[in-house]
């Protein structure tokens, strides 16, 4: 047997693991806490400011989103989609949130959590926490809950301005006020429904957990600048979940993630890459296709070694919040350089779309990228209306190609990964050609 | 322009939409471009220049926006884009643009980046009503109308926007009166032509939209009555619809819509901006709140503890039903857009609804294709055949 074994193509940290394990022992928990009477929530990615909250109010959140992909790689997702479409929902829409709404109905029936749920399922929630950031599928799917749970909806709000509207003068204070304000209400409204006060210095407590978190996890991408990149995209969208997706016990997230920063740093004096003979370095160009993530090792046989990847899932750059003392201001702050970040670059670049789409930009000249792939999803509108225009720019900017294929992060049908390893062994050729092409230009990789 | 009138004016401006206010361009008039129904057309008229709403094209083949939006996105945005790529929006002086939908907000973006005009703005609108997202939503308005000031050079005083907003809400009464004219059982107006004055007003300085919408009621006034009397009369809910064809469909097939909730119809033109001190309040709550488009979360009491819902339901669509009973209407017809996120999910829980008061309704998804409405036909006479 371990003769036969293939040497694993993708140099996987090993402090991956634990952090992979965890998001297993989160469900679980979940499923125990709501057994104990505790209150769940299910949560969507919101940047922390709505997490570290409910989080501080003894809420356990689950986060749907995340359980689409988790149903998805453990081929679970099919029934739930098919319930969804059956319930009169367009089958257009986004995989997770079809997922979801299945999920919620076949529990409806059941009246329980339906037995084969993957990783003990999801519990009922008392609280569904929607967010209206960058997807409007979002909040209407959980609107849209309704029809199967009686968990009230809090929408949580994040300003989204445009680049040049941002920098108007006071607009950044004014919309961090707006974010504090609408926290302030969630507080409130948390407290009514829990039937208990805010503890603040739990919360301080929180938030400074969440912002180290995000600094140690900012730190190891950081260090996949280097030539050979130490870290691959598979072992980044493995850890981000921790990070994105905060729950359970948060001093144990750092010291994993602390664990995994200094295998990374190791790998960088060691001169360790995550592929053996990094030929090509990559940008990913938003969610990978969960249900076959095997492609990546088939591409990392051809030395591809993909670098950093999508924006929307890292965390801000860094900020000074020192002077800060209250939490929520804190939580506002850092959640609004998460979207807002990228922004003054943008604006001296004369780039209109300063999220999302610019920072692909400094991403493939920062971590010296030879091409990008970037992977339409059929079903997600907010992951790939930016594709097109981070191909075109990429190019002009930077001479480096896109290879686009389209795919789905649920629905493993819409996703051909034959055709992609015939399209990348030609892509190999265009790369070649625009490094000549970018260093006539005088660019520096 | 001057000898055509009414109903015949509007159908010259329908078909040619641009003529009139290129005209006004040669006159010095600036010309903004807005999408969709959250873009303040008050601030551009109190600014002192026309706003132009931007439609797409269903009978154009979309060949120059594969480049920059992916087909997975609302095919009538993409179709707005394709237009203005193919330069047929270059009159235009300047475009502003809102956060109506998540891709409405990222077209803006895109927008700005391949098309150069002297003047773009990008509206944030919040998701929420909560006191501080109409605040904020205020502020965001201040801030539209001080880049409109930076572009103009000129100040925007509050008397200014004051008229815009009286100049406007005349409109809504007169689009109003318009419709009153369908609640007969003889509607003297039909679909189609509701549709293409809309349009026409939509393409004019308000003033002129006002005295075409005043010719057109007289002369609608004054017809005999329609020969729809056993015609089934429907009502129209969902995404955008900016063009004739489905109506002409339905039309074809034995219906009228005699009411509608769409943005081209009465979306926009439905509520009135109530005059605040400060006009901008007023403003802020029209289209934040007033305004029933399904972008915006709402729900049956803020701050819910328990979800009721039919309650919800009750609170979400209940000035729809109010709508079909007003124009007593036979049917309804539930229109979203493929692709489009906000109308869809709303899908399930509208039948729900509809069922719940007794109101048969009927789901379409055109993809914003002529020929996309072909196979529609059989399922709308089916349809009809229900009502019986
Ligand atoms: S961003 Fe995409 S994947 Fe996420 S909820 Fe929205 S549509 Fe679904
Ligand atoms: S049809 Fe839907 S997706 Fe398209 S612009 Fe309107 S709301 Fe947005």
């Amino acid at each position: 047997m371990a003769k036969e074994e293939r040497k694993k193509v993708i140099n996987r940290p090993k402090g991956m693991y634990p952090l992979r394990s965890r998001i297993e022992d989160v469900y679980k928990l979940t499923v125990k806490a709501m057994q104990a009477g505790k209150p769940t929530a299910w949560s969507m990615v919101n940047w922390w400011e709505g997490d570290s909250i409910i989080m501080a109010m003894g809420i356990e959140a689950v986060y749907p989103e995340n359980y689409g992909a988790v149903c998805a790689a453990m081929g679970a997702a099919q029934s739930y989609l098919e319930r969804s479409d059956a319930e009169g929902f367009p089958s257009h829409m986004c995989g997770y949130a079809r997922n979801c709404i299945g999920y919620a109905a076949e529990m409806k029936d059941l009246g329980e959590i339906p037995p084969d749920a993957p990783l003990g399922g999801m519990p009922k929630p008392m609280l569904l926490m929607a967010a209206g950031t960058l997807c409007d599928t979002r909040y209407k799917w959980f609107q849209s809950l309704g029809r199967y749970l009686d968990a009230p909806v809090w929408t949580l709000e994040i300003p989204q301005p445009g680049v040049e509207e941002a920098l108007q003068e006071g607009v950044h204070e004014r919309n961090i006020k707006f974010m504090v304000k609408e926290l302030k209400e969630l507080v409130k409204f948390v407290e009514s429904l829990v039937k208990k006060k805010m503890d603040w210095a739990k919360l301080e407590e929180i938030v400074t957990d969440i912002l180290e978190m995000n600094r140690i996890w900012y730190e190891t991408n950081e260090l996949r600048k280097k030539r050979p990149c130490p870290m691959h995209s598979r072992d980044f969208w493995t850890c981000m979940t921790g990070c994105l997706y905060p729950a359970g016990d948060l001093k144990e997230l750092i010291r994993l993630y602390q664990n995994l920063h200094d295998e990374v740093q190791k790998r960088v004096d060691e001169n360790v890459g995550a592929v053996e003979n990094e030929k090509y370095r990559l940008v990913f160009g938003e969610l990978p296709p969960w249900h076959s993530l095997k492609i990546f090792d088939q591409l990392a046989e051809r030395g591809w070694n993909f670098v950093i990847e999508s924006w929307a899932y890292h965390p801000p750059k860094p900020l000074d919040l020192s002077g800060i003392s209250d939490p929520l201001e804190k939580m506002a702050r850092f959640t609004y350089q998460w979207l807002t970040g990228y922004y003054n670059d943008a604006y001296e670049n004369k780039e209109w779309w300063g999220y999302f789409a610019y920072p692909y930009l400094e991403y493939a000249k920062e971590y010296q990228c030879d091409g990008a792939l970037l992977h339409p999803l059929i079903t997600c509108r907010t992951a790939t209306n930016h594709l097109y225009l981070v191909q075109d720019r990429l190019m002009k900017k930077y001479k480096v190609p896109s290879l686009v294929v389209e795919g789905d992060i649920v629905d493993l049908k819409l996703f051909d990964p034959a055709d992609t390893l015939r399209k990348a062994e030609a892509f190999e050729e265009t790369m070649e050609h625009n490094r000549e092409l970018r260093k006539k230009e005088g660019l520096e990789w | 322009m001057g000898a055509q009138k009414g109903i015949q004016r509007a159908n010259e401006i329908y078909r040619d939409r641009s003529r009139r206010v290129l005209e006004l361009k040669a006159d010095g008039k600036e010309i903004i471009g807005y999408l969709c129904i959250y873009p303040v057309i008050e601030m551009i008229t109190a600014a002192g220049m026309v706003p132009y709403r931007l439609f797409g094209d269903i009978r154009e083949p979309k060949t120059k926006v594969e480049a920059c939006l992916p087909t997975v996105v609302c095919p009538y945005l993409r179709s707005v884009m394709d237009i203005g790529l193919k330069e047929r929006y270059n009159f235009l002086d300047g475009v502003v643009m809102a956060h109506s939908c998540e891709v409405a907000e990222k077209l803006a973006h895109i927008w700005k980046t391949y098309i150069d005009q002297k003047y773009a703005f990008f509206l944030d609108v919040p998701h929420t009503i909560h006191d501080a997202a109409r605040e904020q939503f205020r502020d965001l308005i201040n801030d539209f109308k001080l880049s409109l000031e930076k572009y103009t050079g000129s100040p925007i005083t509050d008397e200014m926007i004051v008229d815009a907003i009286n100049a406007h809400n005349q409109q809504r009464s007169l689009v109003k009166e318009l419709y009153d004219l369908k609640k007969s059982d003889k509607p003297k107006i039909s679909g189609v032509e509701t549709v293409k004055v809309l349009m026409a007003i939509m393409s004019l300085p308000v003033e002129e939209g006002n005295e075409l919408l005043e010719e057109v009621i007289t002369e609608v006034k004054g017809r005999e009555g329609g020969d729809n009397d056993d015609k089934k009369r429907l009502l129209l809910w969902g995404s955008i619809i900016d063009d004739t064809a489905l109506f002409e469909l339905i039309e074809d097939v034995g219906a009228d819509v005699v009411i509608d909730d769409t943005c081209v119809g009465t979306r926009p033109f439905f509520p009135d901006v109530e005059l605040t001190d400060d006009p901008l309040v007023g403003l802020a709550n029209r289209y934040l709140v007033d305004i029933k488009c399904p972008r915006t979360f709402k729900e049956a009491n803020f701050g819910e503890k328990k979800k009721d819902y039919m309650e919800d339901l009750e609170s979400r669509f209940g000035y729809i039903k109010q709508l079909a009973d007003d124009w007593n209407v036979d049917g309804i017809i539930l229109h979203s857009l493929r692709y489009c996120d906000i109308h869809g999910y709303d899908i399930p829980g509208l039948k729900d609804y509809f069922e719940s008061v007794g109101i048969r309704s009927i789901y379409i998804e055109p993809d914003y294709t002529e020929a996309a409405l072909a196979p529609l036909r059989t399922r709308i006479e089916a349809f009809l055949e229900t009502l019986d």
